[in-house]
C-alpha cells in the first residue's frame, strides 16, 4: 500500500514537471509569435495581430467557440476563436481599441488594446470615464469568462410563507387570534378576574394623555398627504386592526 | 458617500423602470430568423454517407454550415463587412474547409463539425486570383494560393507557409488559374491578352520553377470560365469568335501552339454575343480531372463532351437546358441537368458522366415560383444508395435568392429566402377584419343607417348578431374537430385566408423590401412568409421608399401600398402599387415619372376612396400627385397654401423650403446654406407622422408645468466636419423649422465624429457620436420646452411662434459601440418611451428614456426626487436584463422598426440586419392586461374559500341562535 502511494506521488511530480515544461515552451512560442505579429503594408502603416486566449472554466471550448466572435471596436475588426479558445485578430492598424468577446451565453470583461505606430502593444482595463488611466493587463490577452449572461429577471413567486410573514397579514391575523382566544383564557364572569381587570383599567384611564383610539383613527384618515397616498391604504388597515383590538377590550369591560 | 447615494438612487429607479424578459416568455411572442445571404460557394460534405453538412460561403461575408435535411444552421461565422471580409474561395477536404478571405489577405481553416477555427495565416498583400488544393500521391497535403504576382503553398494541417515564389513577368502577364493533378507539380496559367498564354510549372517540394513556356493564343482575352483543364492535364479553351475549341497538353515541352478544333466539326455553334463556358470536374484534387466536360453554347444549351486521345466527342446534347452540374460520390461521377418542362416547371435528370446515359427514375420536378425569379445555380449532392445506384439531391438558387432543396421525385425538403438577409425598408400594416367583423363595422359605418329608420336598423342589428353567432358556432365546431384529431396532424399553417386582426391588434403584416427587389409579406406573430413578389429589372443600386397610402380601416376598399423605386445614379423612379395583405399588384394606373424624383410627401389629404395623397417632387420642382383624380386636385387647390416641403442638397450643403401653389407648381420660401467647406449634411430627420404625444408638459416638483415645445414641422439636421483630424473634427446639429426655415437651435460637439445615430421624437432629439478625444461613444439629448406657459395652446403654427424655446442638453458616456438607434412607439403615447439600441454584438438594448433626461440633477433635491429624476451619472448603465432579445442575437443589425399595437402598453419591434427578430416590448410593463403569470387558481380558490366559509359560518350562526332561543 505504502509503495503504491509513493509511486503515485512520483507520478504527480513528473506530471507537474511536464506541465511546467509545456508552460515554458508555450511562453517561448508566444515570444516567437510576437516577433512576426507585425506587418508593414506597402503604404507604410503598421498592421499587427492581436492575439490572446479566452477561457470558460468547466466548459469544453468546442461547445461555445462556434457562436462566439472577437470584436474590436464593434465590428470594425473581427476575429474567430480556435478549438482551444485562443484567438488572433489579424491586420489591425495602430490605434486604441476595445476588444470584447461576444458570445450569446458567456460573459467576458472587455479589454482595451493600445497599438502604437511602431507596432508595440499593451492591454489595459477599460475605463470610459478616466480614459487615460492605465491598469495594465497581461498580453497576450487572457480573457476569462466572468459568468453567464443573466438576461432574465425571475418571476415574483408566491408562497404561503411569504404571505403569512407579510406584516399586513400579521397585523390582521394576530388581533383576530387574540379576540378569539382571550375570552377562552380568562373567564369574564369570574368575579376575581373582573376586579383585577377593573383595577388595571382604572390605572390606564388615570393616564389622561393617552389618546383615544377613535381619535387616532380620525387623525390617520383625515391627513391624506398627497405624497403618501400609496401608504394611506396600509395605514388605514393598521388603524382598523387597532380599533378591533380596542373594541374587544372595551366590550370585555362592559361585561 | 455622495456616490453611494447616487448609486442607491439609480438602483431604486432601476427597479421602477426595469422592463425585462421573463424566462418563461422565451419564444412566446418573439421569433428570430437567421439568414446567410446570396450563396457564392456551396459544398456538400461527401466525406461520409450520413453527413448532413452543407457548407456555404456568401456575398455577405458569411461562412456557414447548413443541415441539408432541414435547412437550419449548424453554425455560422459572420465576418466583417466590406471587401476586408469578402470570401474569395472555399475549398473543402475531409473535415476541413479552407477559406480565402479579404482579397487573399487571410487563409483560414475551419473544423466543419463544430465550427471552430483550426488555423489562420496572414498572406502577403496582392490581389487574389485563385486557390487550389494540391495533392501528392493521392493525399491532399497543401493548399496553393495564387496572387497577382506571387504564388504560395501552405500546409493544410497547420497553415504554415511551405514556400512563396514571385511569378515571372507578373507586370505584363495576368496569372489567373492554378492547376495540380497530383504529380508533384503545380501549374500556374497566365495570359497576355490577345497575345499568348504563359504556363509556369512549380515543384511542390521547394517551389523551384521546373519549366516555363509561352504558347501563342492571339484570340484569348481571359482564361477564366472559357478555359478548363480536363483529362490528364490538357488545357481546353473555347473561343466564340473563331468558333473553335483549343487544346494544349500542359506537360509536354515541345508543343508550342494550341491545337484548334472547329466547333463546326462537332456540329456545334456558339450563339453570337454569348460567352461560352467550359465546366470540368476534378473529384479528387490529388488526381487529374475527368475527361468529360460541359460546354455551354447559349443560355439554354449545354453539351456534354469527352476528350479521348486528342479527340473531342460529344456524349450528349442537352437542348434546351438551363443548368448543368457535376457531382461525385465515391468513384462515380454524375451530371445533373436542368431542362425546362413547361412554363412553370423544370425537370432535373441525372446522367452518368462517362457515357452520358440517363439514369432511370432520377427525375426531379422543380416547380418555379410564378412570383419568383429564374433558377441560376444548381448544386448537386450525389450519394450511393444501398443497391449501389446513385441517388441525388439538388439545391437550386434562383435570381431572387431563394434556395430550394429538392429530393426525388420533386419533394421540396426545405426552402430559404435569402433575399431577407438584406432588408432595406419595412412597414407594418394592420390585418383586415374577418368578414363577420367587417359586417358589424359596416352596420355603423354607412350613412344609410340613419335614413333607414328604426325597424330596418333593428333588423340589421339582429341579422348581424345572427351572423356573429353563426361564426362563433363554426369556430367552436372547428375547435372540437381539431381536438379530436391526433395532435401531430393538426396543421398550424398560417394562410392569408384565415388571418384576421386579433383582439389587441398585436398581429400585423410585416412588409419587407429587400435589396434584390423582392417584396415579402410576413405574419408578425409566427414569422411565416405569406406572400412574396419578385420585381424584375431592379438595378442593384436602387433605393426604395415604402408608403402606406390606405390602411385596412377602409373596408371595402382594399389596403394600398406604394413602393417608390429609384435608381441611385440617374434618380429616375417608378412606382409599384400593391395590396399589402395579399401582395397582388394593384390595377390602378400609375403616373409616369419622366424626371428624377427628389422628394416625396405623403399628405393627410384623402381622396374619395380614402387613399392618402402622395406628392412626388421632381428635379424641376414640379409636383405630381398620386392619385390625381379631380377630387384630389380640387382638395390640393384648396389646401395648397398650407402645404410646405423641404429639399436637401448635401453636395451643396443647401436646405430649402418650398410651398405648393394652386397650379401644383412650387415657390421657394427659405433657404439655409451650410457651407460645404467646413461641414456636410449627413442626415435630416423629421418626426414620425404616426406619433402621438399624450401630455403637453411635465409637472415639476413645485407643481408648476413645464410645457413641451411640440413643433410637428421641426427637422433635425446632423452635420459632420469635413476635417477629419482628431482635434478639429466636430459634429453639428441644427434644429430647423421646416415651414419657416428658422433655425430653432444649433449645437456643436467638438472633438467628435460620426457615424451619428439619432432619434427625433416628441420634444427631444437623442444622438450618438464618437468622442475622438476620449475614444468612446457618447449620447447627447436635447429637449425643447416652451416654458411655464403655452403661447397658443389650441393649435401649433410655425408662422406664429414669437418666442424661441428653452433648450436643455445633457450628455452621457455609452460604454459600447452602436449600430442603430430607434425609439419605442405606442398607440396614444401615454407609456414611457424607451430607446432601442442595436449593438454590434447582436443584442438590442432597451434603454429607458428616463436616463436620457437633460433635467437629471447633479445634486439630489426634494423637488427632483418628487419628479422621479435620476441623479446625473456620466456613464450610462447597460444591464443584461435590458437586452430584449436575450440570446437571440441579431447579426449586423441595421435597422429597428417600431410600430404601435392596439394595447397602449405594447410596442411591436422588428430588428433587421442579417437576421430578422420580432418581439414586443412593454416600456412601462403590461399595465393594461393581466400579467402572464396571473394566478387564476389562487384568486379563484380564495373566492371559493370565502364563499364556503360564509356558508358554513352562516349555518353555525343559525344553529347557535336556535340553541340560545331554546335556552
Amino acid at each position: 500500500m505504502c509503495r503504491v502511494r509513493r509511486v503515485c506521488v512520483a507520478a504527480l511530480l513528473l506530471l507537474a514537471a511536464a506541465a511546467s515544461c509545456a508552460l515554458d515552451l508555450k511562453l517561448h512560442d508566444d515570444e516567437e509569435e510576437d516577433e512576426d505579429a507585425m506587418f508593414q503594408t506597402p503604404g507604410g502603416d503598421v498592421r499587427v495581430r492581436v492575439s490572446g486566449r479566452a477561457l470558460v472554466p468547466g466548459v469544453r471550448a468546442q461547445d461555445w467557440v462556434a457562436s462566439a466572435r472577437v470584436l474590436l471596436d464593434g465590428d470594425k475588426h473581427v476575429g474567430f476563436l480556435r478549438d482551444d479558445g485562443s484567438f488572433t485578430v489579424s491586420d489591425v492598424p495602430s490605434g486604441s481599441y476595445v476588444l470584447e468577446i461576444s458570445s450569446p451565453t458567456y460573459r467576458f470583461q472587455p479589454v482595451r488594446v493600445d497599438i502604437t505606430t511602431t507596432g508595440k502593444m499593451r492591454a489595459r482595463v477599460v475605463n470610459y470615464i478616466k480614459t487615460s488611466e492605465v491598469i495594465r493587463l497581461p498580453y497576450p490577452l487572457q480573457m476569462r469568462c466572468i459568468g453567464l449572461h443573466s438576461y432574465f429577471i425571475p418571476r415574483e413567486t408566491w408562497g404561503w410563507s411569504d404571505f403569512l410573514m407579510n406584516p399586513m397579514v400579521l397585523m390582521m391575523v394576530l388581533p383576530l387570534l387574540i379576540i378569539l382566544l382571550l375570552p377562552k383564557v380568562f373567564n369574564p364572569s369570574d368575579p376575581e378576574m373582573r376586579r383585577e381587570m377593573e383595577q388595571s383599567m382604572n390605572m390606564l384611564n388615570s393616564n389622561q394623555e393617552l389618546p383615544d383610539v377613535s381619535e387616532l383613527m380620525t387623525k390617520f384618515f383625515s391627513s391624506p398627504k398627497s405624497h403618501a397616498k400609496a401608504g394611506g391604504g396600509a395605514r388605514g388597515h393598521r388603524g382598523g386592526a387597532q380599533s378591533a383590538r380596542g373594541g374587544a377590550s372595551r366590550r370585555k369591560i362592559k361585561d | 458617500m455622495a456616490w453611494l447615494v447616487v448609486r442607491l438612487a439609480i438602483s431604486v429607479s432601476l427597479l421602477y423602470a426595469a422592463s425585462a424578459v421573463f424566462e418563461d416568455q422565451v419564444g412566446k411572442f418573439d421569433w428570430r430568423q437567421q439568414f446567410i445571404g446570396k450563396v457564392r460557394f456551396a459544398l456538400f460534405d461527401t466525406h461520409s454517407q450520413a453527413s448532413k453538412k452543407l457548407l456555404v460561403a456568401t456575398d455577405k461575408n458569411v461562412f456557414a454550415s447548413l443541415n441539408s435535411r432541414t435547412g437550419d444552421l449548424f453554425w455560422r461565422h459572420v465576418d466583417k463587412t466590406g471587401p476586408e471580409g469578402h470570401i474569395d474561395a472555399l475549398l473543402m477536404y475531409g473535415q476541413d474547409a479552407v477559406v480565402v478571405v479579404g482579397n487573399g489577405r487571410l487563409l483560414r481553416s475551419w473544423e466543419t463539425t463544430v465550427g471552430g477555427l483550426k488555423w489562420e495565416t496572414v498572406l502577403d498583400t496582392g490581389s487574389f486570383q485563385a486557390a487550389a488544393l494540391v495533392g501528392v500521391q493521392d493525399l491532399v497535403k497543401y493548399v496553393a494560393v495564387l496572387k497577382k504576382s506571387a504564388i504560395s503553398l501552405h500546409d493544410l494541417s497547420s497553415g504554415s507557409q511551405i514556400w512563396v515564389e514571385n511569378l515571372p513577368d507578373s507586370d505584363s502577364v495576368q496569372y489567373q488559374t492554378i492547376y495540380s493533378g497530383g504529380n508533384g507539380v503545380v501549374f500556374v496559367l497566365g495570359v497576355v491578352p490577345n497575345s499568348h498564354i504563359v504556363i509556369v510549372e512549380y515543384k511542390i517540394e521547394d517551389g523551384e520553377i521546373m519549366n516555363k513556356k509561352s504558347v501563342e493564343a492571339v484570340w484569348m482575352s481571359s482564361l477564366e470560365s472559357s478555359c478548363a483543364v480536363v483529362s490528364s492535364g490538357i488545357l481546353l479553351c473555347v473561343d466564340q469568335i473563331t468558333q473553335s475549341l483549343y487544346t494544349l497538353p500542359l506537360q509536354s515541352a515541345e508543343q508550342t501552339e494550341m491545337r484548334q478544333i472547329h466547333l463546326q466539326m462537332l456540329d456545334l455553334e456558339v450563339v453570337s454575343g454569348f460567352r461560352p463556358v467550359l465546366t470540368s470536374t476534378q473529384p479528387n484534387p490529388a488526381q487529374p480531372p475527368l475527361s468529360e466536360f460541359f460546354l455551354q453554347l447559349s443560355p439554354d444549351h449545354h453539351i456534354l463532351l469527352q476528350f479521348i486521345d486528342g479527340l473531342i466527342a460529344p456524349l450528349r446534347d442537352f437542348n434546351p437546358s438551363y443548368l448543368a452540374a457535376f457531382a461525385t460520390s465515391g468513384e462515380r461521377t454524375v451530371a445533373a441537368v436542368m431542362s425546362p418542362k413547361n412554363d412553370t416547371a423544370c425537370s432535373i435528370n441525372l446522367f452518368s458522366a462517362d457515357t452520358g446515359r440517363r439514369h432511370l427514375d432520377t427525375t426531379i420536378i422543380y416547380h418555379m415560383d410564378p412570383n419568383g425569379g429564374k433558377p441560376n445555380r444548381l448544386y448537386v449532392h450525389a450519394f450511393l444508395k444501398k443497391d449501389d445506384s446513385v441517388g441525388y439531391r439538388v439545391m437550386v438558387q434562383t435570381e431572387d435568392l431563394t434556395l430550394t432543396f429538392l429530393q426525388q421525385p420533386g419533394r421540396v425538403v426545405w426552402m430559404r429566402e435569402e433575399a431577407l438577409a438584406d432588408v432595406v425598408t419595412m412597414e407594418m400594416v394592420d390585418l383586415p377584419f374577418t368578414g363577420t367583423q367587417a359586417e358589424l363595422e359596416g352596420e355603423f359605418g354607412k350613412k344609410a343607417a340613419i335614413q333607414d329608420g328604426l325597424l330596418p336598423m333593428v333588423l340589421k342589428r339582429l341579422s348581424s348578431q345572427f351572423i356573429l353567432l353563426q361564426a362563433w358556432l363554426a369556430h367552436l365546431w372547428k375547435l372540437f374537430y381539431d381536438a379530436r384529431k391526433p395532435h401531430s396532424s393538426v396543421k398550424n399553417d398560417v394562410t392569408i385566408d384565415i388571418l384576421s386582426r386579433d383582439e389587441f391588434n398585436l398581429q400585423k403584416m410585416m412588409l419587407m423590401v429587400t435589396a434584390s427587389g423582392k417584396l415579402f409579406g410576413i405574419d408578425s406573430k409566427s414569422g411565416t412568409i405569406l406572400w412574396k413578389q419578385y420585381l424584375e429589372n431592379i438595378q442593384p443600386n436602387s433605393v426604395f421608399k415604402l408608403i402606406v397610402q390606405r390602411t385596412t380601416a377602409h373596408f371595402p376598399h382594399p389596403p394600398q401600398c406604394t413602393l417608390l423605386i429609384k435608381n441611385k445614379d440617374t434618380g429616375l423612379g417608378s412606382l409599384y402599387v400593391f395590396n399589402p395583405i395579399f401582395g397582388k399588384k394593384s390595377q390602378i394606373s400609375v403616373p409616369a415619372l419622366p424626371r428624377p424624383v427628389i422628394q416625396t410627401l405623403l399628405l393627410p389629404v384623402i381622396d374619395q376612396d380614402y387613399a392618402k395623397v402622395l406628392l412626388l417632387i421632381d428635379d424641376q420642382y414640379k409636383v405630381t400627385a398620386f392619385p390625381s383624380t379631380k377630387n384630389v386636385l380640387q382638395q390640393l387647390q384648396d389646401t395648397a397654401s398650407s402645404i410646405f416641403f423641404y429639399l436637401v442638397d448635401s453636395s451643396q450643403g443647401k436646405l430649402s423650403g418650398f410651398r405648393l401653389r394652386k397650379d401644383l407648381s412650387t415657390e421657394l420660401i427659405w433657404e439655409v446654406v451650410i457651407p460645404t467647406e467646413v461641414q456636410e449634411i449627413v442626415a435630416v430627420k423629421g418626426k414620425r407622422a404616426n406619433e402621438h404625444v399624450h401630455s403637453q408638459g411635465r409637472v415639476m416638483g413645485d407643481r408648476s408645468v413645464l410645457y413641451k415645445y411640440l413643433n410637428p414641422n421641426l427637422l433635425a439636421v446632423i452635420t459632420e466636419s469635413t476635417d477629419t483630424h482628431q482635434e478639429r473634427s466636430f459634429v453639428g446639429i441644427f434644429l430647423i423649422d421646416g415651414v419657416t426655415g428658422r433655425i430653432v437651435h444649433e449645437a456643436v460637439q467638438r472633438k467628435a465624429r460620426g457615424p451619428v445615430h439619432f432619434v427625433h421624437s416628441e420634444n427631444w432629439v437623442v444622438y450618438v457620436y464618437w468622442n475622438s478625444k476620449f475614444r468612446r461613444n457618447e449620447f447627447s439629448v436635447l429637449e425643447l420646452f416652451e416654458g411655464a406657459e403655452l403661447y397658443n395652446s389650441t393649435v401649433f403654427s410655425s408662422l406664429d411662434r414669437p418666442y424661441a424655446p428653452q433648450v436643455l442638453q445633457q450628455s452621457y458616456i455609452f460604454p459600447a459601440p452602436i449600430n442603430t438607434l430607434e425609439a419605442t412607439l405606442t398607440e396614444k403615447g401615454i407609456t414611457s418611451r424607451h430607446l432601442l439600441v442595436g449593438l454590434p454584438s447582436g443584442n438590442i438594448l432597451s434603454l429607458p428614456k428616463m436616463f436620457l433626461d437633460p433635467r437629471r440633477p447633479e445634486l439630489v433635491s426634494e423637488q427632483s426626487r418628487e419628479e422621479n429624476l435620476i441623479p446625473y451619472a456620466p456613464e450610462m448603465p447597460i444591464r443584461e436584463e435590458w437586452f430584449i432579445n436575450y440570446n437571440q442575437t441579431v447579426s449586423r443589425v441595421r435597422g429597428i422598426y417600431t410600430a404601435p399595437s392596439g394595447l397602449e402598453s405594447t410596442c411591436l419591434v422588428v430588428a433587421y440586419g442579417l437576421d430578422i427578430y420580432q418581439t414586443r416590448v412593454f416600456p412601462s410593463k403590461q399595465f393594461d392586461v393581466l400579467k402572464d403569470d396571473y394566478d387564476y387558481i389562487l384568486i379563484s380558490s380564495v373566492l371559493f374559500g370565502l364563499f364556503f366559509a360564509t356558508m358554513i359560518s352562516k349555518r353555525l350562526a343559525e344553529v347557535k341562535l336556535l340553541n340560545r332561543a331554546w335556552r
